[in-house]
């Protein structure tokens, strides 16, 4: 009598749990800003201890990446290396370039290319879970930061600001299926939309181009900086591997590896630009 | 032997969870295996089913999957339901699992995790959030292995905060 009492309760208790997840779930689904409030509280509070967890625990974790990831360390020391080769051998063909560049900008009056003010950032998380395609910065709203603002480094697009506090900031970045960036293919112009396909995968690029047209590998895809967009233009995102068709038959698709490794992320810049209304 | 009262209880529970949740965002991203990392919060819930029974593992689960939702951009409470769930069926097999060898709860831990890793991922299936790009078999044998590995740890602290240590039960798990 007493167990059949004994689990009644205990799933009148499992109901009401359930029940209040669904109810937050909905909460979220519905935009309340009471979910997003307290995920920046909670973001603020542990912010100070996630710090001094990393402070105490970086000598630790760095043996332990070393040890694990000792080959790929070695394949990246190569590979830039060899970069840094091809940048010296390059570097008088790109001077004039830019400088071409600076007068073809100054002559479409994009006059906020290369000046869009940036704060630099250190990267003190990476995912917190592992469905997650969010990293932590070390610079929030007291630096001038705020959400949907982009975040590049050398190499490129990394994503965008989604979650600020004043002193850190969640970043969305570009290999979350859920992230969407408009793109334009360097050499002819055709504009499409990059979408993340998960960690370590490449992004997918809806184009309006025939599913017969080529377009080779290798080819740049940059932020197209369309009208509104978060991203101001020309910011390298993803070099082309191959096409294949759309889901449609009747358009192409890219298949384009982004320029950022997003595993491997130290400093990034976040762009103090908000888009355009 | 004098019985915890529920405040008690509560602190502990609470002092628990912002411990675990400092090492689970501050440290388990940096030390991962495979590119996995451990799910302490989970472990949690489920040690919590373990060492306090389907009811009040059920509210473990949920406190510590809900607190694990603030830090993570999937929608808010999936964790928390999907843990709850976790939890009551670990706190279903209490009695069978304690009573037994000692590897047995460590085991559970482990299966308790896979299943876990795969409800959450069809739970999120479910309400839209897109997976792409996961490995669901490596996630799900990581964790389980990981948190395998770390239960017998996290058992005895959970049994600490719900007050059941001293149980007659508990006391034969490991013996």
């Amino acid at each position: 009598m007493a167990t059949t009492r004994r689990a009644g309760r205990s799933r009148l208790t499992l109901a009401l749990l359930i029940f209040t997840s669904l109810a937050v779930l909905t909460l979220d689904f519905r935009d309340a800003g009471v979910v997003e409030g307290a995920r920046r509280i909670a973001a603020t509070v542990f912010s100070p201890l996630r710090g001094v967890a990393r402070a105490v625990t970086e000598p630790f974790s760095n043996g332990w990446n070393g040890i694990t990831d000792y080959g790929n360390l070695e394949a990246e020391n190569d590979r830039l290396r060899e970069r840094l080769e091809e940048l010296e051998g390059s570097s008088v063909v790109e001077a004039d370039a830019t400088h071409q560049l600076q007068d073809l900008l100054e002559q479409l009056n994009i006059d906020w290319v290369g000046d869009i003010p940036r704060e630099r950032a250190r990267v003190i998380s990476g995912p917190v879970s592992n469905f997650g395609h969010t990293i932590e910065i070390g610079k929030g709203s007291s630096s001038g930061i705020a959400e949907g603002m982009p975040v590049i480094n050398g190499a490129g697009l990394v994503g965008r600001v989604v979650l600020v506090t004043s002193s850190s900031s969640t970043v969305q970045l570009i290999t979350d299926p859920d992230f969407a960036v408009g793109v334009r293919v360097v050499p002819d112009g055709v504009t499409g939309t990059a979408k993340g396909n998960g960690r370590g995968e490449d992004l997918i690029v809806d184009t309006p181009l025939d599913a017969e047209a080529e377009v080779e590998a290798g080819v740049e895809l940059t932020t197209s900086g369309e009208d509104r967009s978060n991203y101001p233009p020309s910011i390298p995102v993803a070099t082309v591997r191959r096409t294949e068709e759309g889901s449609g038959g009747l358009t192409l698709d890219l298949i384009a590896e982004p320029n950022v490794d997003t595993d491997r992320l130290v400093f990034v810049s976040v762009l103090l630009r908000k888009a355009p209304r | 032997m004098i019985p915890v009262g529920p405040g008690v209880v509560a602190t502990r529970v609470s002092f628990l969870l912002v411990l675990a949740l400092t090492i689970q965002v501050g440290l388990a991203p940096e030390i991962p295996v495979l590119g996995v990392q451990g799910d302490l919060m989970l472990l949690i819930a489920i040690g919590g089913g373990l060492a306090a029974g389907p009811d009040r593992g059920a509210a473990v689960g949920f406190a510590s999957g809900l607190a694990y939702d603030l830090f993570v951009q999937t929608p808010f409470g999936l964790s928390a339901l999907t843990y709850a769930l976790v939890a009551f069926l670990v706190g279903s097999l209490q009695d069978s699992v304690l009573r037994a060898a000692w590897w047995i709860p460590v085991a559970t831990a482990g299966a308790g995790s896979v299943v876990g890793v795969i409800l959450y991922f069809v739970f999120g299936t479910v309400v839209g959030v897109d997976f792409a790009g996961t490995s669901l078999p490596m996630v799900a044998l990581v964790v389980g292995s990981l948190n395998a590995i770390a239960a017998p740890l996290l058992i005895r602290a959970v049994r600490w905060a719900t007050g059941t240590q001293d149980s007659v039960r508990a006391r034969s798990v490991y013996r």
